[in-house]
């Protein structure tokens, strides 16, 4: 994260910002403050009102209520051009008529900028994103890479203050997205433009941003670094969006064994961290990452289900009597279906919500 | 740009700037006539020495469309003459659509064939038929005497039952290629994945029809079929040109009925009474079409 | 049976599309070639029982005396160019705004308008030909090629809002917002994105509208005495009165399509996608 002197105000800053379609909320009291030169990404499924965030920060959705600040003002009167964003949509948005050139160059054509110039500018962009070949073709001619870089050439020849980015990978192939990814990431470290980016991607969050905002239903979850998400959660839909394979989540209730807490999940009795958190009687519910499950040592006794290589890892998936659970192991797994085995898990690196408010406690 | 706003204001206020010229224009061609028009249903109006009079006389003039024999024969020959046509072309429609989508029916040629009949004037196609169906010179008679079907040259637009029918016929010969465009247009919007799907499930082609192609084409039916009533309940140059209403009043559609009383009977009043009655008559059948399309466009979603 | 036989159809559907297909091109086809052969034959070889196609009997006099001798015929075409072009491109400037309006733009009650502007098509001619002739003659305007374009909005304005509202609903919203973020206005944005892209739509609901205003007959029969009469008045008047020189009837007739089949084959695939679109997406 980069570190930014305390008197200047966010480059974003959303305060208690609502919207709503009739009876329908889209977004409830979305609070942000992104600093500059941070890139900031907007985390959730699809309608958790994450693109309405980034659309209202763009100014192409009026907010219902709340304030949007940019740099300290209020913003939310403003049009797209007043407000100085650059925005990279999914799908592209290319102007299907026009070619590449044309394309990067609208915006500075639409400021009344000298044709020159707008040459001059257009050419210099092409050739940082390695485009200056395909510079008089029309968007149907290019490769899915190429239409990515004119989308973010478009965005990056105007020098806005803010970059915005709507799901801009979502169409492009598994392989060309992590490179796209990089090359995105990489623009932001030589750049240091603010950065707004959307996705419903948790991978792709985690490996881009600064910070991560998870939202839920019109809601910020959490507001956080990737680490922070990652490990400390603040809430079990935090928990089980991020991460995958995906956290096991299971219920159970605090009991006190030879006096330090622990947790009954159906036969098995787990310790908890005798730090105080928990009293007994408690309803909480037990989340286990799946690279925290210790295999061969422990009390937990299991059974093999499936074991799912992917390369570098294998995804073990255990029954016990507590219900199941995913462990991740190195390399190829030996392990065969039905064979028996041990787990043990620290109780440091169990993550206990309370089972009403899902809230980590 | 001085004045502060957002895009969805910015939208909004364009919106009514961009759409009110062409709704003033039409309000202004249009609003004036349609309410005098109404008005005039109301009243029975004479020519005087050049002079017009008008007097009010509420429904007289509908009540007076009860009662009169010509209004119920033209009536009659209306609703044969509508539903008749709406079958045929729709029918046809739909084989000449379905002949086109086939591998064998893709070429170009094809189509050009089929905008040929939408582009000629109704005028013109109305003279054309008239020569075909000429009494003494037609090629129609030429035709069926060669082949032995009738010994000597018919009259076609004789007797009041065949002239009907061959008002019919021609109208059916101009409707029948827009139609088939636009069921085309339907078939091709079928996903071929279901025609796959249905393959897998060992459906046979007639049962793939049944249960693939007719349920995909309700919207694309039902648009054809309300589309093909309005222009069925308009016909006017047909009329007008290649029967004038006869034999025996056999070919005088509501249409021309109501331009017969308005200008050669010169009742204004009785023929704005007609002419309104088409209109509420039409459009329940367009509220019928906003009925029927909605629903097919749902479930296509 | 593989799945392109299966799509195809074997040996009897075979037959049964080869069939249809001629049957198809003989309905369609023949009382054209009827039209054009007519036009090229004397008058003698016209009413031979039957009619007598010998290559000897063809001739050019039907249209040279056609164009020789009805100057009538040469003034309703230039009338009907004239009503035509005028209205087309009226119905063209005011319609393609009040579309993207009705489609993209959030007009109140738009799509109550859209209904209004088509139930305006439910509409009978004879309705309102009393008053807009009552009017137009008040105004002195009777016979006058450009009252007969302005009547014309009447039809060509609503079929122009349809099929290119059909299509502007379909315009993916990025390409608006793009635009907005790159600093075009609405009207910009309408101008250099959304007219560019909608060349296909605009000559579809072009033609249409040229087509239909070509073809008008009605109107121009009430509102129209002599120097304005367009094309299909001056064909009807010419089948009444010359009702036996058929050759020069047919000729007459056909001077009169050809300029819009023309136009109707040349942008047919536009006609068929405006058209189907902007019905389909009601």
């Amino acid at each position: 994260m980069t570190s930014v002197p305390p008197r200047l105000p966010p480059a974003i800053e959303l305060r208690r910002v609502a919207k709503s379609f009739g009876t329908v909320q889209v977004c409830r009291d979305v609070d942000l403050a992104i600093e500059t030169g941070e890139f900031v990404t907007l985390l959730g499924p699809s309608g958790c009102g994450k693109t309405t965030t980034l659309n209202m920060v763009a100014g192409l959705e009026d907010s219902t209520s709340g304030d949007i600040l940019l740099a300290g003002r209020r913003v939310n009167e403003l049009s797209p051009v007043e407000r100085d964003v650059a925005m990279v949509f999914q799908n592209y948005a290319l102007y299907p008529h026009m070619t590449v050139a044309e394309n990067i160059g609208f915006t500075l054509r639409m400021r009344g900028m000298k044709r020159a110039e707008i040459a001059a500018r257009v050419t210099a962009i092409a050739a940082s994103l390695e485009l200056s070949h395909v510079l008089e073709r029309l968007p149907a001619q290019l490769s899915g890479g190429q239409q990515q870089r004119v989308a973010i050439g478009r965005a990056l020849v105007r020098e806005p203050r803010i970059f915005l980015f709507d799901e801009p990978f979502s169409n492009l192939d598994a392989a060309l997205r992590v490179k796209m990814r990089a090359e995105v990431k990489q623009l932001h470290q030589r750049l240091g433009v603010t950065s707004l980016f959307v996705t419903h991607d948790q991978e792709e969050a985690m490996s881009i941003s600064d910070r991560i905002a998870v939202m839920n239903r019109g809601r910020v979850e959490q507001f956080g670094t990737p680490e922070e998400i990652y490990a400390r959660p603040a809430t079990r839909y935090v928990a089980s969006f991020i991460g995958n394979p995906q956290i096991e989540l299971m219920p159970g209730t605090v009991e006190a064994a030879d006096g330090r807490p622990a947790v009954r999940l159906g036969a098995q009795v787990l310790p908890l961290p005798g730090d105080g958190r928990f009293r007994p009687g408690q309803k909480v519910e037990i989340g286990i990452r799946p690279e925290h499950v210790r295999l061969g040592a422990g009390n937990l006794s299991a059974s093999v289900r499936l074991v799912q290589p992917v390369g570098p890892l294998s995804h073990v998936v255990l029954d016990w009597d507590g219900g199941s659970l995913t462990a991740t192991l190195p390399g190829f797994s030996r392990l065969q279906p039905g064979e028996r085995v041990s787990a043990a898990i620290s109780p440091d690196d169990m993550l206990v919500f309370d089972q009403e408010t899902g809230l980590r406690l | 740009m001085a004045s502060q706003a957002t895009f969805e204001q910015r939208r909004r206020s364009a919106g009514l700037f961009l759409v009110a010229p062409a709704i003033v224009v039409l309000l202004a061609i249009l609003g004036y006539p349609i309410l005098e028009s109404m008005m005039l249903a109301l009243q029975r109006v004479q020519l005087n020495a050049g002079e017009i009079q008008r007097s009010f006389i509420g429904l007289g003039n509908f009540q007076r469309l009860l009662a009169d024999e010509t209004f119920r024969h033209a009536a009659l020959n209306t609703l044969y003459f509508s539903v008749a046509e709406v079958v045929l072309v729709v029918v046809l429609g739909f084989g000449v659509a379905l002949l086109l989508n086939h591998p064998l029916g893709r070429p170009g040629f094809f189509r050009i064939l089929l905008v040929v009949p939408w582009a000629i004037a109704p005028v013109a196609n109305a003279v054309l038929w008239k020569w075909i169906l000429n009494a003494n010179y037609g090629v129609l008679n030429g035709i069926l005497q060669s082949l032995g079907l009738i010994d000597y040259y018919q009259v076609w637009l004789g007797s009041p039952f065949s002239a009907l029918n061959f008002l019919l016929l021609v109208d059916v010969w101009k409707s029948v290629p827009f139609v088939a465009l636009l069921l085309l247009a339907g078939l091709q919007r079928v996903p071929s994945i279901l025609y796959r799907a249905a393959y897998m499930d060992g459906a046979s082609r007639l049962q793939a029809f049944r249960h693939v192609t007719l349920p995909s084409m309700r919207g694309a039916v039902a648009i054809a079929v309300v589309l093909q009533t309005i222009w069925s309940l308009r016909v006017f140059d047909l009329v007008f040109v290649l029967t004038r209403g006869g034999p025996a009043d056999a070919t005088v559609l509501l249409n021309f009925l109501a331009y017969r009383v308005t200008f050669n009977f010169l009742d204004i009043g009785y023929g704005a009474a007609i002419a309104n009655v088409i209109f509420v008559l039409t459009l329940l059948l367009a509220i019928l079409y906003i009925r029927l399309v909605r629903p097919a466009e749902g479930a296509a979603r | 049976m593989s799945y392109a036989l299966y799509r195809r159809g074997g040996p009897g559907l075979r037959l049964v599309t080869i069939v249809g297909l001629v049957l198809f091109v003989v309905w369609s086809a023949a009382p054209v070639v009827w039209l054009i052969l007519s036009s090229l034959l004397q008058q003698k070889a016209l009413i031979a029982r039957p009619p007598d196609l010998s290559p000897a009997n063809l001739t050019l006099d039907n249209f040279v005396t056609v164009v020789a001798s009805a100057a009538a015929l040469g003034r309703g075409i230039l009338n009907s160019l004239i009503v035509a072009l005028f209205s087309t491109a009226v119905a063209l400037a005011l319609g393609a705004p009040a579309a993207y309006a009705l489609a993209r733009l959030s007009v109140p009650r738009a799509n109550a308008i859209a209904f209004l502007v088509l139930a305006t098509q439910m509409l009978p001619s004879i309705a309102i030909a009393i008053p807009l002739f009552l009017v137009i003659s008040r105004i002195g305007l009777i016979d006058n090629v450009f009252s007969l374009g302005v009547v014309y909005l009447s039809f060509n304005l609503p079929i122009v809002i349809w099929i290119l509202r059909g299509f502007f609903l379909g315009i993916p919203a990025g390409l608006e917002k793009a635009a907005a973020i790159d600093g075009a206005g609405v009207l910009r944005t309408f101008w250099h994105i959304v007219l560019p892209i909608s060349i296909p739509p605009l000559g579809a609901a072009a033609v249409f509208a040229f087509v239909e205003a070509w073809n008008e007959f009605f109107f121009a029969l009430i509102l129209t005495r002599q120097s304005a009469q367009t094309v299909p008045l001056v064909i009807a008047a010419f089948a009444g009165q010359y009702q036996t020189v058929f050759g020069q009837m047919m000729a007459a007739a056909l001077i009169s399509v050809v300029p819009v089949i023309v136009l109707a084959v040349v942008f047919r695939d536009w006609i068929v996608r405006g058209f189907a679109d902007g019905m389909m997406k009601g």
